[in-house]
């Protein structure tokens, strides 16, 4: 996202003197070598996604097929990760689990954070009243745990996935609200803003084809972490029994329905919780990556 | 300072307000569950579901509920449970102790790894202590503490077939030792997953100020490690630190509501847990209101230390 100014683009000079930009994988390729950690990331985060898509189809057995012969077999050549009390293959449960967290994490982003990064760049471009409502109700949001007002709605309208995604999402959007309204009163004071401001492009092109792709990497950042955040409360409130139904899989519940036969068997908890700590990690590392790589001030120094 | 404090703590009433009639609009005024059904079952007849709205005090309009709600909270009374009809505020007051306790150990453990481990890390900067804690600092914050939970209780049993006593309360004072081994395994894995962050945040401050001139200063007027570490940098440092001690302290928080279900503790946690279960109403209004109190207490309290560890704060 080479600016203008790096790119040689300058007044008074014909086309052909501009100097091209890299390929877009070598220059993907030269960041990934100067940041392993980000690309391991970036690979964790791109396999769960896949496995989101795919993992249903690759799946090894029915996830849901119970096999009285193939009761808590541990980790073998047939049952990679072993099987469950009911002689489902934990392997394939694992997949599958995969699809739910990541759609939750997908639902968050799209009804959560993206709607709060709009009303956060409106309401700290516009400022006024809509920005003084937004804040205060976001920093009341943001004040308290997050699972002390997930219980609260919850106890109101009923436990279950729906309304867990519907609470976490207000989080997010609250959360998204107040990282984009902080970087928008930054930028609206740039020296581009009035730049572009004064070839009289409109308030909304100023916003979409300047402002956004100057915050991009902030968003990006965020995004990261929103995943991470829901991934979290889906497998932790599906565990504490009030998201998904007993039965479907999902990493949460599926350890918390492990529970019985753990102490006998912890094969049956360290997949589940494993996969939930990975895919924390990847989104994790590749928001801290993204960071430093957009603030070289602080790299290393987290 | 003191003034400060005095007009922050006379907003404390308002806010409070506020929040008991948000939670109040979220429980009984939005279109929710009706907590009758709730109680006699979906088989219910009209006739025993307005005779529980009577018992309840359902039947009266949405603003005579909250009315009388305030009432009797401000003379110390916040109801009966749905369930048992039991007094909302005697149960609270037995089971406050275990969740203080759960919260203070965690909290202490919490902030002697995360500030101890912070500064180390920033002193030897890319030494192998300052690698581990960067990586602990990460993974800690990645693995979920309802999984590091279950594996306390199950890796000791499937490995020594020792189970970690889990579930009642037993009062410090007359059984200290009982009552350690109940807690502090719980603390140890809250206060420790929960450094993370802390030690993380000490560590980038530490290194900023480490950086500063006034450091070098100290040290070219020859002053031990010790005392530039301590009287210098560590006093610069305070202030983001006592920052992120009131958010550990709000994480921890709500932390413990997943430790004491896990563990079976028998404290508020728990109790707000298993009423959000059984939607007992009262009790959740009471508890969130509970809970606000004190996030906007130690907010409070935030606020008013970074005087005490910066001299140069004045309030106006």
């Amino acid at each position: 996202m080479a600016t203008l100014a790096e790119r040689g683009i300058a007044p008074g000079r014909e086309a052909w003197e501009y100097p091209r930009e890299r390929p877009l994988l070598a220059r993907l390729g030269r960041l990934a070598a100067k940041n392993p950690v980000g690309a391991v990331a970036l690979l964790i985060v791109v396999a769960f996604f896949v496995l989101g898509v795919i993992g249903p189809y690759v799946a090894p057995y029915d996830p849901q097929a119970f096999d009285r012969y193939a009761r808590l077999q541990g980790p073998s050549a047939a049952h990679w990760f072993g099987t469950n009390s009911k002689g489902q293959d934990i392997f394939s449960r694992v997949l599958v689990g995969a699809r739910v967290s990541m759609t939750f994490g997908l639902v968050i982003m799209f009804f959560g954070f993206i709607p709060g990064a709009v009303l956060g760049i409106i309401s700290g471009y516009a400022g006024r009243w809509l920005d003084y409502l937004i804040q205060r109700s976001s920093e009341a949001w943001t004040a308290f745990p997050q699972l002390v007002l997930v219980l609260t709605f919850l106890s109101a309208f009923g436990p279950g996935l729906r309304n867990v995604s519907i609470v976490i999402a207000i989080g997010a959007l609250f959360g998204g609200s107040r990282l984009l309204r902080a970087l928008a009163i930054v930028e609206k004071h740039k020296e581009y803003v009035a730049a572009a401001r004064s070839t009289g492009a409109t308030e909304f092109r100023v916003l979409w084809r300047h402002v956004v792709p100057n915050i991009m990497p902030y968003i990006l950042v965020g995004i990261s972490s929103v995943f991470a955040v829901a991934v979290l409360a889906e497998a932790v409130l599906s565990y504490l029994g009030l998201g998904l139904s007993p039965g479907t899989p999902g990493w949460g519940i599926d350890l918390a329905s492990s529970l019985g036969s753990a102490q006998h068997y912890p094969y049956l908890v360290i997949f589940y919780g494993g996969a939930i700590s990975i895919v924390v990690l990847g989104f994790n590392l590749l928001g801290d990556t993204l960071r430093d790589i957009l603030d070289p001030r602080l790299r290393g120094s987290r | 300072m003191w003034r400060y404090a005095l007009r922050r703590l006379s907003f404390l009433p308002i806010i409070v307000f506020a929040v008991s009639l948000l939670t109040f609009v979220i429980l009984r005024v939005l279109p929710g569950q009706d907590p009758a059904l709730v109680i006699a079952g979906q088989g219910a007849t009209k006739a025993q579901i307005s005779q529980i709205h009577a018992q309840l005090g359902l039947d009266h309009p949405i603003w005579r509920q909250y009315v009388n709600w305030v009432g009797d909270a401000l003379r110390g009374d916040f109801g009966t449970t749905y369930q048992s009809q039991a007094s909302i505020r005697s149960e609270f007051v037995r089971r406050f102790p275990a969740s203080f306790e759960i919260v203070f150990l965690s909290l202490v453990v919490s902030a002697i790894t995360g500030i101890t481990f912070g500064i180390l890390s920033a002193m030897y900067r890319n030494s192998v202590l300052d690698y581990a804690v960067r990586v602990f600092a990460v993974f800690g914050a990645s693995i979920p503490e309802f999984f590091l939970l279950t594996l306390l209780i199950i890796i000791p049993s499937y490995l020594f077939n020792y189970s970690a006593p889990i579930g009642g309360y037993v009062s410090p004072l007359h059984h200290p030792w009982t009552n350690l081994r109940l807690f502090v395994p719980p603390a140890l894995v809250l206060g420790i997953g929960g450094s993370a962050a802390l030690m993380r945040l000490v560590r980038t401050t530490m290194l900023e100020v480490l950086r500063s001139d006034y450091i070098r200063t100290a040290h070219a007027k020859g002053l031990s490690q010790r005392a530039v570490i301590i009287g210098h940098a560590l006093r610069n440092a305070a202030t983001p630190i006592v920052t992120a001690l009131g958010m550990a302290f709000v994480a921890i928080f709500g932390g413990s509501i997943i430790a004491e279900q896990i563990m079976s503790l028998q404290g508020v946690g728990q109790w707000f847990f298993a009423s959000t279960v059984l939607r007992d109403l009262p009790v959740v209004q009471f508890l969130a209101v509970y809970t606000a109190t004190v996030v906007i207490i130690v907010n409070l309290i935030v606020d008013l230390s970074y005087a005490v560890v910066d001299r140069r704060v004045r309030y106006n």
